[in-house]
């Protein structure tokens, strides 16, 4: 079992950093760099989505906290001079800390109640971004640099994006390292006592409190660690676009990620990257349709919850057999 | 459906997929111009009007036998990808232009899309015709985006001074969307006003774009009693409400905006309200449009169904690139040459009566020349149809 | 001061009929309807359709969105819904079809209907100009009238007909009311029809005033949701209360905010998202929907 999964995991490595670059290199397909890299990168915020999902809460505001990160880390970056690469880290634990506070009194909500505060919350950040001083109101924030490099003890570990020849790969390469990151991480929480937890916060919430589990303590902890993933998300985001807009992440981003858990499945940790990858690239290949795209793309997707309600990775439960 | 089946079925599906953009085209005299644009959603009025206005004009030009660039001729293919109005989309599709080997985009739409383009637009070699006025996009260091249409810090001081001489204004009212590119409008649009010597009396009033009644959200701004109401960046969709509440409130001086609006839907949404409403548009007046306008008109009409009186102005992009690329055919594939050319080209413009010129301008707003000149056509609603008010020139 | 009061009492009445559709569904499904605004979309341009493009008189345009979209509606609640609903794990999972329809009805909005904002020419013309104090064209008086009066027919059905108590029975509790003999399959599909009709219906009055376009299914469909979570999910008079309370807010807000400009909505919906911390269910929502 443990070196089948270790062959897995060494098969999608050699996958997303080998081949699929052989793949773009040999066919010149290189929009699919960014288009992966775009995967990769809400697959990171779909992946909060989804741990908000399993204590048992929709999450419909991801949205804000990836344009928060965004901010964060282009404020740094153009006002503050500092390298990208600290930014990352810092604009994750911004959300953290403020979804912390918000989520303090509205994670008490449960069911619809709570979508629909974090859809609010999703305009509420746009909103705040057009309003405060700081984030230059309507106009934006644009000409962020490329991220520098990056290097500890004098030696490169990042060459600055500037100086690719290419700077997609770089960001498709970083990308891709996040994704895997995020989801080693989350299939470490999920598989520790962490995530048993959760899954009784999923299951009953009184009856795990009424055992001695702390509860709101859990909640704030899940929903903060989403956040720090949908501010790291933003944040490469406004680097890879060099420009930062309040409509960059709006409530139909915040329903995309809440899309991509439901389509890959909710319970599988795997779940929101497949979906992600679905969905988004779905839509990239489909507009050959032209004109006929989106009721192409939401009848595959109507189609797919009629036949996969759980979700695509629900295919691979032995279980319930082929019906 | 057996599990089995089922995988293999979407595995087929997504090869088939895959595969498709893949095979090349056999035709080689076929010159690919992009469009990235929001063709879907709240949006899609000011997209679709851009992507239909670019096959309107490809197909008549294939059908006259094509373009002549240089010593081939080419069939033109608009190759359009709907962005969504999400700017990482718009990365997505200008990544996919690049892809399809396209040097020459039009859109984005909005001002988010076209900031988020510019790397992928600059590292690809491509020049992009956005419809949106940031002036950075526009101005050194940046050289690959054309403005495609007149500005609203072009066309907002020459309709105040206008209606300032002619009519009288004195007090003047802004009110504007939430969003940002209703709201930058906004904002250099109180500028320009109070370089006028205009007395700005209400403009902080914002609505969000969904509303369904305007009536609060205009009421405190009629109190302040313009004589000019400004809707600045306002959508076609939002323009007759808020003219049928102003109206409907008793408010009786002008209403004017500097983006480009459509006469059917005019006369729909606030029929007689809407009389004396001022807007820009392009040079499809009866009195300026020439008989290629006239027939563009016909055969957009023939090809959708319904004209759409913002694609005046939208049929520019398209002719431009054309006509810069006969003008210099190396530039086909190298926006280098292209921007040489920009500097000298001159063409006549098919779509005006008269000896109007096709010429690359902008040097006041920019400091270089990064917009294509299209008469600014100010146009005032009258009975159903725009009648021009006056047409002024941007340098 | 009657100004804003009369522009809050008109927005509440068009929006309170909005959320009821969508509480009703809620309440008898749990499902969260994302596609509701669509459906209030398709209900303005079946009505435009038939009264501008084929030249009938308004009212049969307005019937026409109502039996279109309450037959929409049942083959959703019967193709759709009903099949997921019974196989998926978790409730939620109706979200991703509901959002589904949502597009897919935005596909096909915009090619049956185009691109361009629609509107049904004034049906009354005229002005209510009370000294200057309320002014209020006739047709948004007439609008806000039979808005009022489809919520109290709406009202009387559930409360007095067959069909309506066997609905507010299944909505109270499912179990026991399959139990009693309530035939849930086709209630369901009962009720998932008169919330779209209600959805078509709002569409064809409102396209006589405010118009409708593509664009405006998704923002309706959220402010509808903002409507019942205030009033509380599930609940009739809940979602009464939401919407008036929700138009009171934005005539109140626009007024008095409209001296500090750009942050008049971002103080409504922060006000609102105290107001659900503090009382999470609601006004009158039973506590966790």
């Amino acid at each position: 079992m443990k070196a089948s999964r270790l062959l897995g995991f060494s098969a999608f490595l050699l996958a997303v950093f080998v081949l699929v670059p052989l793949f773009i290199g040999a066919t010149g397909r290189w929009d699919f760099f960014y288009t992966l890299t775009s995967v990769a990168l809400l697959s990171v915020g779909a992946a909060g989505v989804w741990l908000t999902f399993y204590i048992g809460r929709i999450n419909i505001g991801q949205g804000a906290y990836a344009l928060v990160g965004g901010y964060v880390s282009a404020i740094l970056v153009t006002q503050g001079g500092v390298s990208f690469w600290l930014t990352l880290p810092v604009a994750g634990l911004f959300c953290a800390v403020i979804s912390i506070l918000i989520g303090l009194p509205i994670l008490r909500l449960r069911g619809v109640y709570f979508a629909m505060v974090t859809l609010v919350l999703t305009e509420v950040a746009r909103l705040s971004a057009l309003a405060l001083p700081i984030t230059n109101g309507a106009k934006g924030i644009t000409s962020i640099p490329l991220p520098g490099e990056l290097s500890v003890f004098g030696l490169t570990i990042i060459p600055a994006f500037g100086s690719l020849s290419n700077p997609r790969i770089g960001f498709y390469m970083m990308a891709v390292v996040l994704m895997i990151v995020t989801y080693l991480v989350l299939w470490r929480i999920v598989n520790s006592r962490l995530g048993h937890l959760c899954r009784s916060l999923q299951q009953n919430e009184e009856l795990s409190a009424s055992i001695g589990v702390n509860t709101a303590y859990l909640r704030v902890l899940a929903y903060a660690i989403s956040s720090f993933f949908g501010g790291i998300a933003g944040a490469m985001f406004a680097s890879i676009a060099q420009s930062i807009y309040p409509s960059s992440f709006v409530v139909a981003d915040s329903v995309n990620f809440m899309l991509y858990c439901f389509l890959g499945g909710l319970g599988y940790v795997f779940g929101p990257m497949l979906g992600t990858f679905l969905l988004y690239f779905g839509w990239d290949l489909l507009s050959i349709a032209r004109e006929y795209q989106l009721l192409i793309y939401s009848g595959v997707m109507i189609l797919l919850m009629l036949v996969l309600p759980n979700g695509v990775l629900s295919l691979l439960d032995k279980k319930e057999g082929g019906k | 459906m057996h599990k089995r089946t089922f995988l293999k079925l979407s595995a087929l599906a997504a090869a088939t997929v895959l595969s498709l953009p893949l095979m090349a085209y056999a035709e080689n005299a076929t010159l690919k111009i992009g469009f990235v644009g929001v063709t879907s959603g709240p949006a899609a009025a000011w997209g679709i009007s851009n992507q239909r206005s670019m096959e309107a004009r490809a197909a008549w030009l294939n059908e006259l036998g094509g373009v002549k660039i240089g010593d081939k001729t080419y069939n033109i293919e608009i190759v359009a990808f709907d962005d969504q109005k999400d700017p990482k989309r718009a990365i997505a599709g200008m990544e996919k232009m690049a892809q399809d080997g396209i040097h020459y985009v039009v859109g984005p739409n909005v001002d988010d899309g076209a900031a988020a383009v510019r790397p992928a637009a600059e590292q690809n070699g491509i020049m992009y015709f956005p419809y949106s006025f940031p002036k950075a996009l526009f101005s050194p260091p940046a050289s690959n985006a054309i403005l495609g249409m007149v500005a609203n810090y072009q066309s907002g001081p020459a309709i105040y001074k206008y209606l300032m001489e002619n009519k009288g204004v004195k007090k003047v009212a802004f009110v504007a969307a939430n969003e940002s590119d209703p709201l930058s409008q906004r904002e250099s649009g109180i500028a320009a006003a109070q370089a006028l010597g205009l007395d700005v009396v209400s403009g902080n009033v914002t609505y969000q774009v969904d509303t369904t009644d305007f009536t609060p959200v205009l009421l405190p701004v009629i109190q302040a009693a313009p004589d000019l109401l400004v809707l600045s960046g306002v959508s076609p969709a939002n323009a007759p409400q808020l003219i049928r509440s102003a109206r409907e409130l008793g408010y009786e001086g002008l209403i004017s905006t500097e983006t480009a609006q459509d006469a059917a839907v005019l006369q729909e949404g606030a029929g007689d309200l809407a009389e004396g409403f001022i807007s820009v548009g392009g040079a499809s007046t009866p009195e300026l449009a020439s008989d290629t306008m006239k027939e563009f008109v016909e055969r957009y009409t023939k090809m959708f169904g319904e004209y759409n009186d913002e694609s005046n102005t939208k049929v520019y992009a398209l002719e431009y690139i054309i006509e810069t690329l006969k003008a210099n055919p190396a530039a086909i594939d190298n926006v280098e040459e292209y921007k040489k050319t920009i500097d000298t080209f001159e063409a006549p413009n098919p779509f005006m009566k008269g000896d109007a010129k096709l010429k690359y301008v902008g040097m006041t707003s920019f400091g270089q020349k990064r917009q294509v000149s299209v008469p600014l056509v100010v146009n005032e609603y009258k009975g159903g149809k725009f009648e021009t008010l006056f047409v002024g020139q941007v340098d | 001061m009657e100004q804003i009061i009369a522009n809050g009492l008109y927005l509440g009445a068009q929006y309170a009929l909005i959320a009821l559709g969508l509480t009703l569904i809620f309440s008898l499904m749990n499902v969260l309807n994302f596609a509701h605004g669509q459906m209030y979309v398709f209900g303005g341009f079946v009505t435009y359709t038939v009264v501008v493009q084929l030249g009938l008189p308004f009212i049969v345009g307005l019937l026409a969105s109502a039996v279109i979209l309450a037959i929409m509606g049942a083959v959703i609640e019967k193709f759709l819904f009903a099949p997921v609903v019974r196989r998926s794990k978790r409730d939620e999972s109706t979200m991703l079809l509901a959002a589904g329809i949502a597009f897919f009805l935005d596909a096909v909005i915009l090619l049956l209907f185009g691109e361009k904002q629609r509107g049904v020419p004034k049906i009354v013309n005229g002005v209510f100009n009370w000294d200057m104090r309320i002014i209020m064209p006739y047709d948004r008086i007439l609008i806000g009238v039979l808005a009022i009066l489809l919520i109290v027919v709406f009202i009387a059905f559930m409360n007095y007909s067959r069909a309506g108590r066997a609905m507010r029975a299944l909505a109270q509790d499912r179990m026991a009311a399959q139990l009693m003999g309530v035939d849930v399959a086709r209630y369901s599909m009962l009720g998932l029809a008169l919330g779209a009709m209600l959805a078509g219906l709002v569409g064809g009055l409102l396209v006589t005033i405010t118009g409708v376009n593509l664009g405006m299914g998704g923002p309706t469909s959220i402010k509808a949701f903002l409507m019942i979570m205030i009033g509380g999910a599930g609940v009739i008079s809940g979602a009464i209360a939401g919407g008036f309370i929700l138009g009171m807010m934005e005539s109140v807000g626009l007024t008095v905010l409209s001296a500090y400009g750009d942050i008049t909505y971002l103080v409504i919906f922060a006000t609102l998202m105290v107001f659900l911390a503090v009382r999470p269910q609601g006004l009158m929502g039973k506590p966790w929907g």
